[in-house]
């Protein structure tokens, strides 16, 4: 973003606006004052009836007019802090929109590369199929990238296209695993045996969930072959269904442990390939939580020592989860 | 082309798809072409597989292709680098030439552009090394002595001449003294100067930096307790200046 002039930076505008308000105010109060005495003095001089011209006393005006004050003041104090904010969230977009954009060029350029090649030179067969492979890998890239975003925007205006089914799900996630083989072919992700545990779930949402919970941890890992533990656990204190994503990645430091569900944050990593990704992998991941009327938290040992990922679903709430579908789908805006 | 060996080119670029492309596209050119996944392997290949032009990505995992080059530029003035980056627009062009580079190409871009802007890197560079090209490298250090306050600094001996007498300078030291004549009067933080004067990159301890300018102010500072050329920048780096 290009500098503003100093005399149009916020921060400045709100001193001096605030500094403005503290000196009308006192010198209403001055001016009040030194009236009311002149008033007093010609009142006293000509022996007027008083009481015409003073029915209020002198500080229920002081506490009136600081009032009135205090309340401007506060309103710009609020209209400064969403300035703030509303900047904060443009420059995290400008570096989502650098980062996403480099997303977007990398498969481009590689698919650019390979069919100007091949239309340069006559490969043999075999290694025309092992560059077509990488195509259709780029162009799966762009598609997930693509897929992301809308996504994000489908999720976060809560137009998503979905029913709660009712589902085990312990077999769900076990199913999504295996069928999602070819994208951790080098990972060990293993999923507890567990009794089946029946939850409603919107499942296209669910599967979301967990392909960006599971990309996180093998993207942000430094071993050779990363590994991910997902365990199960009914905790009966508040009802609720705990699904425990365990890592061996690089971890996260403490201060990250909420950043990293913000929207466009991205974590670092030092000394490993650059980070990729555009931001919205986890706050898809939260998003998607919240619409299950659940919650997730990240957890780590530290640096290094791996991180968990915990999602807990209520259990109770069946009935909550019902009623608001019930009023979804009797409201046509919830659905689009 | 009538070299009787193969130009070695190596693509210091992350991707490993567009790695391996423009690697089967040069070598199918005649070129031999090498292949690194970061900017320190680059570093370590630009010294092993001495190459004769460069190809470098500039969003590198750990040590950026920026900082990559401007080490590189430290030792070998004259090797031809080619930056192939995503970030196209003026400014960033505008930084990779201040840093060095001999020609910029944004990605996407097109293969036989590439191919003949490789090739006449090449050739400028082989006439520049006046055809006595025999595969190695030309030593184009631009700096051959420096002189500042009392001293005297001759790159191609490593020596200097100082308060102490003359010295005998380590590799590592005479880089450095490079990277601060080259930035003379501008402000260095450490992690440029670990970056680029030791090709380090992450966790590794600014601690190093401190104690070679102390041993740098020992050399050539009059008074190393105040020192008048490798000062010190609160809570920034080292800023080396002299009249």
């Amino acid at each position: 973003m290009k500098q503003t002039k100093w005399f149009i930076h916020p921060v400045f505008i709100f001193v001096l606006s605030t500094l403005a308000l503290v000196i009308s105010l006192f010198l209403y109060i001055h001016w009040y004052i030194r009236v009311s005495a002149s008033l007093q003095w010609v009142i006293s001089s000509y022996r007027l009836d008083a009481n015409q011209f003073f029915e209020a006393q002198t500080w229920v005006v002081i506490l009136i007019l600081s009032l009135l004050v205090g309340v401007i003041l506060a309103g710009i104090l609020i209209i400064f802090i969403f300035n703030l904010k509303t900047l904060q969230l443009y420059r995290l977009q400008h570096t989502f929109i650098n980062n996403f954009t480099h997303e977007l060029k990398t498969p481009v350029t590689s698919l650019k590369l390979y069919l100007e090649t091949f239309a340069k030179h006559d490969l043999p067969r075999e290694e025309q199929l092992k560059y077509l492979g990488f195509m259709l890998h780029d162009t799966e890239r762009l598609s997930t990238n693509i897929n992301s975003i809308l996504n994000l925007t489908r999720i976060e205006s809560r137009l998503y296209e979905g029913e709660y089914r009712t589902v085990d799900v312990v077999e769900t996630i076990r199913h999504f695993v295996a069928s999602n083989h070819h994208v951790f072919s080098n990972c060990d992700i293993r999923v507890e045996d567990h009794p089946p545990l029946v939850h409603p779930l919107i499942v296209p949402l669910f599967e979301m969930l967990l392909i960006n919970i599971l990309t996180n941890a093998v993207k942000y890992n430094a071993s050779d072959t990363p590994r991910v533990d997902i365990t199960f656990e009914e905790r009966k204190q508040d009802h609720a269904l705990l699904i425990r994503f365990r890592d061996n990645g690089i971890g996260i430091a403490p201060q990250e442990r909420k950043k990293i569900f913000r929207k466009f944050y991205q974590g670092r990593r030092d000394g490993l390939a650059p980070v990729g990704g555009s931001g919205i992998g986890l706050y898809l991941v939260q998003q998607i939580a919240r619409i299950h009327h659940g919650k997730v938290t990240a957890d780590s040992e530290g640096p290094g020592k791996g991180s968990v990922i915990t999602l807990s679903l209520p259990r109770k709430d069946h009935e909550g989860i019902k009623n608001e579908r019930d009023h979804s789908q009797a409201d046509p805006h919830h659905r689009g | 082309m009538k070299e009787t060996t193969a130009k070695r080119i190596l693509i210091i670029e992350d991707d490993p798809h567009i790695a391996e492309g423009l690697k089967l596209n040069l070598s199918l050119q005649g070129y031999e072409a090498a292949i690194a996944g970061s900017g320190t392997a680059g570093l370590q290949l630009w010294k092993s597989f001495n190459p004769h032009l460069i190809i470098l990505d500039i969003m590198l995992p750990g040590l950026d292709g920026l900082s990559v080059l401007r080490h590189i530029r430290l030792e070998d003035e004259k090797l031809p680098v080619l930056i192939l980056s995503a970030k196209g627009e003026t400014d960033d062009r505008i930084k990779g030439f201040t840093c060095g580079v001999d020609d910029y190409l944004a990605k996407p871009f097109n293969l036989e552009e590439f191919l003949l802007r490789v090739e006449r890197l090449l050739t400028r560079s082989s006439w520049m090394r006046g055809g006595a090209d025999d595969g190695e490298t030309a030593e184009g250090i631009a700096l051959q002595t420096y002189a500042f306050g009392d001293n005297r600094i001759d790159f191609t001996t490593l020596t200097a001449q100082c308060r102490q007498g003359t010295i005998q300078l380590t590799e590592q030291e005479a880089k450095l003294l490079r990277l601060f004549i080259a930035n003379r009067g501008k402000p260095l933080t450490r992690k440029e100067l670990l970056e680029v004067g030791w090709g380090y990159s992450g966790e590794t301890s600014t601690r190093t930096v401190d104690n070679f300018i102390v041993r740098l102010r020992r050399y050539f500072e009059a008074d190393p307790q105040n020192p008048v050329y490798f000062k010190s920048l609160r809570s920034v780096g080292y800023l080396f200046d002299h009249p």
